[in-house]
C-alpha cells in the first residue's frame, strides 16, 4: 500500500480548496439561479432570468471587449515576453539566475503600486509628457490617461513577468546541439527559430498566454484605475453587481459564465501542455 | 599525389589557458575513412567542431578542396556533423528530420521525397517515417542522425562518437554497416572514438590524439603493429612491458637474462628501455625461439575465441599475458600455479624509451 501514501499528503490542500474554492464556486453557482428583491437581497425563487440577462446584447457586447483587450493585453506581453526570455536564455549560464531576478521583480511589489505609478508616468502632468517637452517635442500629445491604451499598457506590464517564466522555461531546457544541427543542416539563424526553437517553446508560449487571458478578463483594478471608469470591463461589472447595484444575483451569473470561459481555457491549455511534454519526453518504445 | 580533400595546418584551439587542439597537422584524402582516437578529454569533439563550423581556430588553418574554410558559418560548409547526443529534432517525424537538411537547399519537392524515400531504405526505416525520434529505440535514433548527415551528400561527414551509445552487438554490426555506407556513398568519413577496436576494424587511418596533440598517424597495421611510443603502445591493444636495459646491442632484463630485439640505432649502452611484446606474439613451449622464459600461471581467463594466460614471471613485477588461439591452447588442461615456458622472436620486440 506504500504507493497509496502520497494520496494522504494531498489531503490538507484538498481540504483548503474545497473549503475556500469548491464551496464559494457553488455557492456563487446557486445564487445565479436565484432572484433579486426589490430592494437588494435575495429572494429564493429558481430562476433563469440571470443567466439569460448575461446573453443579453448589452453584456455580451462588454464580454466581447473584455476577451478582446485581454487577447491584446496577452499577445503583446507574449511577444515581449518570448523576446526577453530568449535573451535571458542564450546568456551565459552562471548571468541567468540575477537577469531572471530583475526581470521579476516588479512582481513582488504591491498591484496597487505598481498599477499607480502607470498614473503617474501617464497622466497629464506625468512623466511621460514632462520628458517628451524636455526634449524639446511640441503639440500636444494624446490623452493617454484613462483610455483602452493605458489599461492594456497597465495589463502587460502587470503579468509580463508570467510571460518571461513561462517562455524562458523550456528555451532554457533546449539541448544546444538542436540549434547546432540545425545550422549544420545548412539552416540560417533566422530559419533554425522559426522552424526548431519556437515549435519547441510552443508550450511555454500558450501557457503565458493563457495566464495573461485569464488574470485580464476578470480583471478589475486596472480598468478601474487606468480607464477611469470610462469604460467597464466584465469584472468591473461583475464589482458593481456586487458592491453598487446591490444585485447578488446577477453578479453571480456573470461570475458563473467568466469562470466557465477561463475553466475551458486552462483546461485546453494543459491538455495541450501535457500532449506536448509528452512527445519530448525521451522515452523508447522499441519494434 | 593528388591534392587531399582536407588539409589541416597546425590547428590550435585555446580555451583559456587550456590547448585543446594543440598543432594538428593531418591531410586527409578523398573516400577515406579516417579515426580520431583518443582518450576522454584528448580534444577529438574539440578538432570535429572545429571543421563543422562551431568553433573558430585559435590559429592555423583547414583547406576543403583548397579553399580556407576556417571562418565559413556551418551552414555554409558542405561538411555534416553526427552529433554525440544525436540531436535529432523532436517536434518532427524520421521522414522530416531526413528531409530538413534537403529543403534547406531549397531543392524541388519531387527530388527531397525521393531522397528521403531512398535514404529510408538505406537506413532500413522506411516503416517507421512517421514516427517521432522519442518512438524510436537507441540504434533507430542512431541511424536517423546517420541518414539526416548523409542524405546532404557532403564532401566529408564527421561522425562524433557515432556508435557510443549502442550495445555491444549492434556496434558490431553497426561498424561494418557504416564501412559498407562509406563504401556505397564515396563520402569521406572522419569518426571520432575512444574505442581502439572499433577504429582498427573501421578505418582506413587512424590518428591517435593526445592531449590535444597528434601523436601517430597511420593505417590500423601500422598504428597496432608499430606504436610509436609507450603511450601509443600502451592504448592500442594489450602490451607487455618489460623493463629492461641496453647492453651491448642487446637488452638485458631485471633479472639479467638477455631480450633479443631489433634495436632502433639511437640507443646506447646503459639506456633504460621497455622492450614490449603483443600477447598474441608469445608462443607456447617455444624452447627454440629467440626469446624464451618460463613462468608460473597466475590466472586464466577464457574467451570463447583464445585463452589467456597471466604468468607471474622474474622479467617483471607485472604479469605477462599470453593469448593463446583455442587451437593452440586445445589439449593442454592448464592448471592455476603450473609452470609453463614461452617463447617470441626478435622482431616481435619493440623497444620503447621511457
Ligand atoms: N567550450 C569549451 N570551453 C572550455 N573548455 C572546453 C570547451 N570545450 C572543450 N573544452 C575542453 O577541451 C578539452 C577537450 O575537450 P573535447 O570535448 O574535445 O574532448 P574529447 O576528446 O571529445 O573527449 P570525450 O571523449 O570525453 O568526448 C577538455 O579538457 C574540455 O574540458
Ligand atoms: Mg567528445
Amino acid at each position: 500500500m506504500t504507493d497509496r501514501k502520497p494520496i494522504y499528503l494531498m489531503t490538507p490542500a484538498l481540504a483548503w480548496l474545497t473549503a475556500f474554492m469548491v464551496v464559494p464556486c457553488l455557492l456563487i453557482l446557486a445564487l445565479a439561479f436565484f432572484q433579486r428583491g426589490t430592494y437588494g437581497g435575495i429572494v429564493y425563487e429558481l430562476s433563469l432570468d440571470n443567466i439569460a440577462q448575461v446573453f443579453d446584447p448589452l453584456y455580451g457586447r462588454i464580454f466581447l471587449k473584455s476577451a478582446g483587450i485581454a487577447a491584446l493585453a496577452a499577445t503583446i506581453a507574449v511577444v515581449i515576453g518570448y523576446a526577453a526570455a530568449y535573451a535571458i536564455a542564450s546568456m551565459p549560464r552562471r548571468h541567468q539566475p540575477i537577469l531572471l531576478f530583475f526581470a521579476v521583480l516588479p512582481f513582488w511589489s504591491n498591484y496597487l503600486v505598481r498599477t499607480y505609478a502607470w498614473i503617474v508616468l501617464l497622466n497629464r502632468e506625468g512623466l511621460i509628457v514632462s520628458f517628451t517637452r524636455a526634449v524639446g517635442l511640441e503639440g500636444e500629445l494624446p490623452q493617454m490617461l484613462y483610455t483602452e491604451t493605458a489599461v492594456v499598457i497597465g495589463l502587460v506590464y502587470n503579468y509580463l513577468p508570467f510571460v518571461i517564466l513561462a517562455c524562458y522555461a523550456p528555451l532554457s531546457r533546449l539541448n544546444p546541439e538542436i540549434h547546432e544541427a540545425s545550422r549544420d543542416l545548412g539552416a540560417s539563424e533566422w530559419t533554425t527559430f522559426r522552424r526548431v526553437t519556437l515549435p519547441m517553446t510552443v508550450p511555454g508560449i500558450a501557457t503565458g498566454f493563457v495566464f495573461v487571458f485569464v488574470l485580464s478578463i476578470g480583471n478589475f483594478v486596472t480598468p478601474a484605475l487606468l480607464g477611469g471608469g470610462q469604460f467597464q470591463m466584465i469584472g468591473n461589472l461583475i464589482y458593481d453587481q456586487f458592491l453598487t447595484s446591490n444585485d447578488w444575483p446577477f453578479g453571480a451569473a456573470l461570475s458563473m459564465i467568466l469562470i466557465a470561459i477561463m475553466m475551458g481555457l486552462l483546461t485546453l491549455q494543459t491538455f495541450a501542455s501535457e500532449k506536448a511534454s509528452g512527445q519530448q519526453r525521451s522515452e523508447k518504445v522499441d519494434d | 599525389m593528388t591534392r587531399p580533400l582536407l588539409s589541416l595546418a597546425n590547428i590550435e584551439k585555446r580555451f583559456g589557458e587550456l590547448r585543446a587542439v594543440n598543432g594538428v597537422t593531418l591531410d586527409i584524402h578523398e573516400n577515406e575513412f579516417f579515426a580520431l582516437l583518443g582518450a576522454s578529454g584528448s580534444g577529438k569533439t574539440t578538432l570535429l567542431r572545429m571543421l563543422a563550423g562551431f568553433e573558430i581556430p585559435s590559429s592555423g588553418s583547414i583547406l576543403l578542396d583548397g579553399r580556407d574554410i576556417s571562418q565559413v558559418p556551418p551552414n555554409h560548409r558542405p561538411v555534416n556533423l553526427m552529433f554525440q547526443s544525436y540531436a535529432l529534432f523532436p517536434h518532427m517525424s524520421v521522414a522530416q528530420n531526413i528531409a530538413y537538411g534537403l529543403e534547406m537547399e531549397r531543392l524541388p519537392r519531387s527530388e527531397i521525397n525521393q531522397r528521403v524515400d531512398e535514404m529510408l531504405s538505406t537506413i532500413q526505416l522506411a516503416h517507421l517515417a512517421e514516427r517521432k525520434p522519442h518512438q524510436l529505440s537507441g540504434g533507430q535514433q542512431q541511424r536517423v542522425a546517420l541518414g539526416r548527415a548523409l542524405v546532404k551528400r557532403p564532401r566529408l561527414l564527421l561522425l562524433d562518437e557515432p556508435l557510443g551509445a549502442l550495445d555491444k552487438k549492434l556496434r558490431g554490426e553497426m561498424q561494418l554497416e557504416l564501412k559498407h555506407i562509406q563504401n556505397t556513398f564515396g563520402i569521406t568519413f572522419i569518426v571520432v572514438t575512444h574505442d581502439q577496436e572499433e577504429a582498427l576494424v573501421m578505418a582506413d587511418r587512424i590518428a591517435i590524439l593526445k592531449d590535444g596533440a597528434l601523436l601517430q598517424c597511420g593505417s590500423p597495421r601500422d598504428i597496432y603493429e608499430y606504436p610509436i611510443d609507450r603511450f601509443a603502445a600502451d592504448f592500442i591493444g594489450i602490451m607487455n612491458f618489460l623493463p629492461s636495459r641496453v647492453d651491448a646491442g642487446a637488452l638485458s632484463a631485471a633479472d639479467g637474462s638477455r631480450i633479443s630485439a631489433l634495436l632502433p640505432g639511437d640507443l646506447k649502452s646503459g639506456d633504460n628501455v621497455l622492450a614490449a611484446v603483443r600477447p598474441e606474439r608469445l608462443r607456447l613451449g617455444a624452447a627454440d625461439a629467440e626469446n624464451c622464459l618460463s613462468g608460473q600461471i597466475r590466472a586464466m581467463a577464457y574467451h570463447g575465441l583464445d585463452l589467456h594466460l597471466h604468468l607471474d614471471t622474474p622479467l617483471s613485477s607485472q604479469p605477462l599475458m599470453v593469448r593463446l588461439t583455442a587451437d593452440a591452447a586445445e589439449g593442454h588442461p592448464f592448471a592455476v600455479g603450473e609452470k609453463v615456458t614461452v617463447g617470441w622472436s626478435a622482431h616481435d620486440t619493440r623497444v620503447f624509451t621511457v
